[in-house]
């Protein structure tokens, strides 16, 4: 392989990583439901994209079936399974938050500058890996931020698998992903997640007759 | 052998049951097959206590003392809350508050649970124990919002979101203990995050990224384990789920995440020295004992009085591990021993009392359940005191076990708050419980005949506990002091 294709595998990881990161922001100001859920898509489709560079760049076969398992399961499945969702329940598409978006976003920028503080330790100037590390990092704190910060059941569910994304970003960045093995398992238990969130959603929306996981507050002490 | 056995058998069970149809022969089979993995687990043990350690599949299945430990009482528990469940849930099939279908469901969840928790104790590759450990909470969702009322479905949703958001930090531990050994290792086959293969690399691990994956560890499988101040969904879930998934919940998973805690806290002992990760377990224990006093003395519900005393219960645990030397792992695990056997009992009694008044609430029960329901009332009473470490229980031995180790190991301090909070939950509990069984019953309750069928596993538990009390068994003692020296051996 020339010099210039590893260069430009590694230009395309770092971008790939920031587009991550803007979805990432995008989805804390976005206001409806259905687009909340096809940004996620969009931003699994980045990270499928990024693996299959770091496959490229470092002949790490393996990467290869977890970017085609992020392809299908997170850009296609998931999203699919998450609108119909949304059909099925006739949920008002507006998404309602705690805080307001001017303040979500300057949050979210925190939570940034917190991740590259994180992953400075871990950082080796020789290596491309630090930059997606503390993307990742980032990812992750904001999926918890935007978790707390949803009153949906599922534009929460959302905000849990960006988190898993960000989990995933730092599992390429760091080690080239995990053991096979171990990977399949996980997207496994990432996929039977969303079907009994969703199918725990969808009875909250029946026996509540709305998603707003605020109304859940009968147990207490 | 055994190994494998021990995964299919339940497996086949969930199988077997998806295709039943009848109430009847589900009843049946997961009795029959709970007896098989109890045998199963048994015969485990035997293994390991000839062997040390045992494996399976080139080393992808991997079974020490400490798995054979955790795998013989998730068994245990499994046994007894099988029998418990065929009685309970005929009572709510009776009263139409279940049909068959949801039966059914309870029937082919239950042995999955169990699979993914047995898998979490036998995996020998850290990775494949976080897909367990996962693969439980998923299965046990759907049990604790069984009975699909809005409180039912609020504590599975508490459950989840919590539970996910600690186990994906728990995720990003196991990553970043496989980035601290990558270098060792390697990151090309599935041996890099073998247990084994990693404590004999544990002394060249990065000990930065090593440090910050102990803590991602312990919030991690702490939420699972209920530690304080991860527990909140514990007394949700507990009080909600269906009695016998609760008590598996309470004595069978909590040992299971702490077991995935125990194996990172084995690794970070070795490269970062004692102090660190024992430092963290002794303060995150003293903190969940502190945490559950005041709550347990103010309760209102008997079902969420013992989510509190099992978060109560972790951190006398923690402590145990926390403490250090010889005797504190040791303490600890025979704690965790008692603490199974005898925990279903006291969900059992609390499920009759609370199928019989229909409701779970002090005040409304009112009191004088030992005119009602005698020998519910009786071991419920004596499952208390036994809780509470009263001798001869079993308890009583293993607390102060922990205590003179921690008198030993960190002075009087930590002796001190601990014996503070075990003498208060004491007074607390039995105070709760004193009121509830005896006194006199409110007019117009009526006496329950009690099953023999319910009350055969609760007679079975009482006996064991006061067995074990005067008498463990050399071959578990010799378990337990195996295991203790497999936690505590590296110092």
């Amino acid at each position: 392989m020339s010099y210039d294709s590893i260069e430009l595998g590694h230009r395309l990881i770092t971008l790939m990583a920031a587009a991550m990161l803007v979805v990432q922001m995008l989805l804390a100001g976005q206001r409806l439901l259905p687009t909340v859920i096809a940004l996620f898509s969009l931003q699994s489709f980045f990270l499928a994209c990024l693996a299959a560079a770091v496959a490229y760049v470092n002949h790490a076969h393996h990467v290869y079936i977890a970017a085609g398992l992020t392809l299908l399961l997170k850009v296609i499945v998931m999203p699919m399974l998450l609108q119909r969702l949304i059909r099925q329940t006739g949920t008002r598409v507006q998404v309602e938050s705690y805080l307001n978006t001017p303040a979500s976003i300057l949050i979210c920028g925190g939570l940034t500058l917190v991740g590259y503080m994180v992953a400075h330790p871990f950082s080796q100037p020789q290596e491309h890996g630090h930059g997606s590390l503390a993307v990742a990092t980032a990812l992750f704190l904001i999926g918890f931020f935007l978790m707390i910060n949803q009153r949906k059941a599922i534009s929460q569910v959302v905000a849990l698998l960006t988190a898993e994304n960000g989990l995933f970003l730092a599992a390429i960045a760091l080690t080239y992903g995990m053991p096979l093995i171990v990977e399949v398992g996980i997207f496994f238990d990432v996929l039977v997640g969303v079907m009994i969130l969703g199918i725990l959603s969808y009875r909250i929306a029946e026996t509540f007759e709305s998603m707003d996981t605020s109304k859940l507050r009968r147990l207490r002490g | 052998m055994t190994l494998v056995l021990l995964l299919l058998a339940p497996l086949l069970e969930a199988a077997v049951c998806g295709l039943l149809y009848s109430r009847r022969w589900m009843e049946r089979v997961s009795v029959i097959s709970a007896a098989i993995n109890l045998v199963l687990a048994v015969l485990l043990v035997r293994n390991v206590a000839r062997f040390q350690s045992v494996s399976a599949f080139n080393g992808f299945l991997y079974a020490d003392a400490l798995s054979a430990l955790v795998v013989g009482l998730t068994a245990f528990v499994a046994f007894v809350c099988a029998i418990y469940a065929v009685s309970y849930f005929r009572t709510d099939f009776e009263r139409q508050i279940i049909t068959v279908g949801r039966l059914k469901e309870y029937y082919t969840l239950t042995p999955l649970f169990v699979f993914a928790l047995f898998l979490v104790a036998l995996a020998n590759n850290l990775g494949i124990m976080w897909v367990a450990i996962e693969g439980s909470t998923l299965a046990s969702v759907l049990l604790i919002a069984f009975y699909n009322q809005k409180t039912s479905l609020e504590a599975a949703w508490k459950y989840i979101i919590i539970g996910s958001i600690g186990i994906s930090m728990a995720l990003f531990g196991t990553l970043l203990t496989y980035y601290a050994a990558s270098h060792i290792v390697g990151t090309e086959s599935i041996e890099g995050l073998n247990w084994t293969r990693l404590l004999s690399a544990a002394p060249l691990m990065n000990p930065k990224a090593l440090r910050l994956a102990f803590i991602f560890i312990l919030m991690g499988y702490g939420t699972k384990a209920g530690i304080a101040p991860m527990h909140t969904w514990k007394p949700d879930s507990y009080s909600q789920a269906p009695v016998p998934s609760a008590a598996i919940l309470a004595a069978a998973v909590l040992n299971c995440a702490l077991y995935g805690i125990l194996r990172f806290h084995i690794l970070a002992s070795k490269c970062l020295g004692p102090e660190f990760s024992s430092g963290l377990l002794l303060w995150f224990g003293l903190g969940s004992m502190l945490i559950a006093t005041p709550f347990i003395l103010a309760q209102t519900n008997f079902r969420r009085l013992l989510a509190y005393s099992s978060i109560d219960h972790t951190g006398i645990m923690l402590v145990g591990f926390g403490v250090g030397g010889s005797l504190g792992p040791f303490g600890a695990l025979l704690h965790m021993f008692y603490h199974a056997v005898t925990k279903p009992l006291l969900f059992f009694c609390a499920g009759n009392v609370q199928q019989h008044f229909g409701t779970a609430v002090f005040r409304k029960v009112g009191g004088g359940v030992i005119h009602l329901m005698p020998v519910t009332a009786v071991l419920f009473l004596a499952g208390t005191l036994a809780v509470t470490g009263t001798p001869p229980a079993g308890m009583f031995q293993s607390e102060l076990t922990v205590l003179s180790a921690s008198v030993q190991g960190r002075g009087l301090w930590v002796a001190s708050l601990f014996v503070g909070c075990v003498v208060t939950i004491f007074a607390g509990f039995l105070y709760h419980i004193g009121n509830l069984v005896l006194g006199a019953p409110r007019p117009g309750t009526s006496r329950k005949v009690e099953s023999w069928w319910r009350l055969l596993p609760m007679l079975l538990i009482a006996a064991l506990t006061l067995l074990f009390g005067f008498w463990l068994p050399s071959p578990l003692l010799h378990l337990i002091q195996q295991a203790g020296q497999i936690v505590g051996g590296v110092r």
